[in-house]
């Protein structure tokens, strides 16, 4: 229905803290009902861009429009917007439900309206028993949850979260992260995450923006941003990979070929011949046995580390470059460490990245 | 190793003997204060209500009976509550303001904070008395501007005496209230804010609740200070304005009424200890 209208639109926002470009000319544009990611390491901007979202960042330049209304001079308590922070910023001279009942309140809105959505937020969260707690009588996954509550309960155009699940341990965190995807699903809930967790990135999103230097290197779908990673930051900053240098010798139609440290490669990318370039790819892609039309280089076996379902495999191939293979387990032997061996992948899974892009 | 050399039997008598080094560390502060706060304060209230014949209360009617006394306590009240209000308006914002500031000026701030503490309350009230008297640097200064014709009347006068309060007590208000502002995390506005409070809501409704221990210890520190400050009304009003202190100095050093001192001093006593108690139960209940 109103799935494709554009929900949330930023418009070529810049910010600038001095002579430092924090946001450079964003454009983003989320759908209703979209759950979004900014990804990339810390002072890429993504923080600001949030900020800028909610209002408590000015932007130099540029416009946000949110629910089909031009926000970007509105303040932030007249945005409708719910922001769930890293130290969640719970109130501490506040119970668990007069948390949650904030932004109510503060709206003037009826007791008995209020009393309603701090049951059905706090239920919601499985929090429905701890109403009359006091915030510091809490775990640090049960304040999560308040925090989100909170931000639920105004019933906000947008949610936004900033490396919200970051303060949680490990095993709690992966837990939240389908059940926060869950939930933000059931309630239909337009939301932006920050993170610099590619992993939370990777489950929690319908697409995913990889920020780097105050810019949107790449905008997509979880898999898509694995599988075809625009750049050569969105490679790295997004799961393993090969990555080995050389010179473009010839290039056709999308398609070069590459004389490496390691011999003649070919990857797809359009270079002129004598471009410096990275080619790269997947471990998954990388097999000890022969594939048809394929790259390959042999080498030395620097080190085997078995991961459960995976196993990694770093090869040396001399020339100060190394190949990265990941064998599932039912790829029959797993090779041990100074074992001589020739990997080969898949020309249509490689490639080339222009070398100045390196980070 | 040999299961007899484990340290086992250290388990069961640990938790007595950290009991006793708590006990241990707390004793010298305790017979300090028992010795000479506590006793002296017995001794006080005995001579109060005890005189040659025995038991009396007649300090205490004499003291809450007449209309002169009910104003000496009126005025020490009425100092205590007017310097306590105004170095309050004053301090609040400057909590903040030192809270913000960077770098050297943050450093500058503090400093003026504390170093007035190292010099003695006599020597700013008598800087108050230059200052404020008839040919002083105030009266010389308006005079020389033109602004005035003659000296104003400024000291020996209740603005006088509460202007050189609020100035001495000032730094008791400002560092508690600084020290609450400092570590206020600043997330707690901008979720506020994010919720739909404008800067106002966001201020009666968080940042007020969230530094009022500040508030309510500064209250506390400037009140019972002022409320039995000696020195400030002796140099800055004089005898037209007596207080329960300038009081209790009088039935000690010139009348000598040691018993109707000490009811004085208990009053005095009574009423700082209610501000205090009070204070410190409004801090331990959130609302």
């Amino acid at each position: 229905m109103s799935e494709a209208i554009p929900h949330l639109v930023v418009r070529s926002v810049s910010k600038k803290y001095g002579p430092t470009t924090i946001l450079d000319h964003i454009d983003l544009t989320v759908r209703r009902g979209e759950l979004v990611t900014l990804l990339g390491p810390s002072g890429c901007g993504k923080t600001t861009l949030l900020r800028a979202i909610a209002g408590l960042a000015q932007p130099d330049t540029g416009k946000v429009e949110l629910a089909g209304r031009d926000i970007t001079n509105v303040p932030p308590h007249k945005r409708n917007v719910g922001v769930v922070f890293q130290s969640y910023a719970l109130f501490p001279h506040l119970t668990v439900a007069g948390n949650v009942a904030f932004g109510l309140k503060v709206r003037g809105a009826a007791k008995r309206e209020i009393d309603a959505a701090v049951e059905r937020a706090l239920s919601l969260v499985k929090l429905g028993h701890l109403g009359g707690r006091r915030i510091s009588a809490l775990s640090g996954g049960q304040q999560q949850r308040v925090a989100l509550a909170r931000a639920i309960a105004v019933e906000p155009d947008v949610l936004l979260f900033d490396e919200a699940l970051s303060a949680l341990d490990r095993k709690l965190r992966e837990e939240m992260q389908v059940e926060l995807r869950r939930l933000l699903q059931e309630v239909k809930a337009t939301a932006i995450f920050v993170t610099h967790d590619q992993d939370e990135a990777l489950t929690m999103s319908d697409r995913v923006a990889v920020m780097n230097k105050g810019r949107i290197e790449q905008l997509a779908e979880p898999r898509e941003l694995y599988l075809r990673p625009a750049s050569l930051f969105a490679l790295n900053f997004v799961g393993l990979s090969t990555r080995i240098s050389g010179t473009v010798l010839a290039a056709d139609n999308g398609k070069v070929d590459v004389e490496t440290g390691v011999g003649r490669l070919s990857a797809l990318g359009n270079f002129q011949a004598g471009s410096s370039v990275i080619v790269a790819a997947r471990p998954e892609q990388l097999r000890i046995s022969e594939q048809g039309e394929a790259n390959s280089a042999a080498g030395r076996v620097r080190s085997v580390v078995f991961q459960g379902s995976r196993t990694l495999v770093e090869v040396d191939a001399g020339a100060g470059e190394s190949l990265l293979a990941e064998l599932s387990g039912r790829d029959g032997a797993v090779p041990r460490v100074h074992d001589e061996i020739r990997l080969s992948w898949p020309v249509a899974e490689t490639f080339a990245f222009p070398m100045e892009a390196q980070v | 190793m040999t299961e007899a050399a484990l340290p086992a039997p250290m388990a069961a008598p640990s938790v007595d003997r950290e009991r006793l080094a708590a006990f241990g560390f707390v004793l010298p502060s305790v017979v300090i204060i028992a010795g000479v706060f506590a006793l002296p304060l017995v001794l006080l209230l005995g001579v109060s209500i005890v005189d040659a014949n025995g038991l009396t209360f007649a300090h205490y009617k004499r003291l809450l009976g007449s209309p002169y006394y009910l104003g000496v306590i009126w005025n020490s009240l009425r100092l205590g509550l007017l310097t306590t209000t105004i170095a309050f308006l004053i301090s609040y914002p400057a909590a903040f303001a030192l809270a913000r500031a960077r770098g050297a000026l943050r450093s500058l701030l503090l400093a003026t904070l504390f170093l007035p503490l190292a010099a003695s309350v006599i020597v700013k009230a008598f800087a108050w008395t230059i200052l404020l008297r008839s040919d002083g640097i105030v009266n010389e200064t308006l005079i020389a501007l033109g602004i005035i014709e003659d000296p104003i009347r400024m000291i020996f006068t209740e603005t006088a005496l509460i202007v050189g309060a609020v100035n001495i007590f000032l730094p008791f208000m400002i560092l508690p209230i600084y020290a609450i502002v400092a570590q206020l995390d600043s997330r707690y506005a901008e979720a506020a804010a994010t919720l739909g409070a404008s800067p106002l809501v966001t201020f009666v409704r968080v940042i007020l609740p969230l530094t009022l221990p500040g508030i309510i210890a500064g209250v506390a520190l400037v009140f019972s200070l002022s409320v039995s400050a000696y020195v400030v009304p002796t140099l800055l009003i004089g005898e037209k304005y007596p207080t329960l202190a300038t009081t209790i100095a009088k039935a000690y050093l010139l009348t000598r009424e040691p018993g109707f001192g000490a009811a004085a001093g208990v009053v005095l006593l009574a009423i700082a200890i209610a501000v205090v108690t009070l204070s410190a139960r409004m801090s331990r209940e959130p609302k």
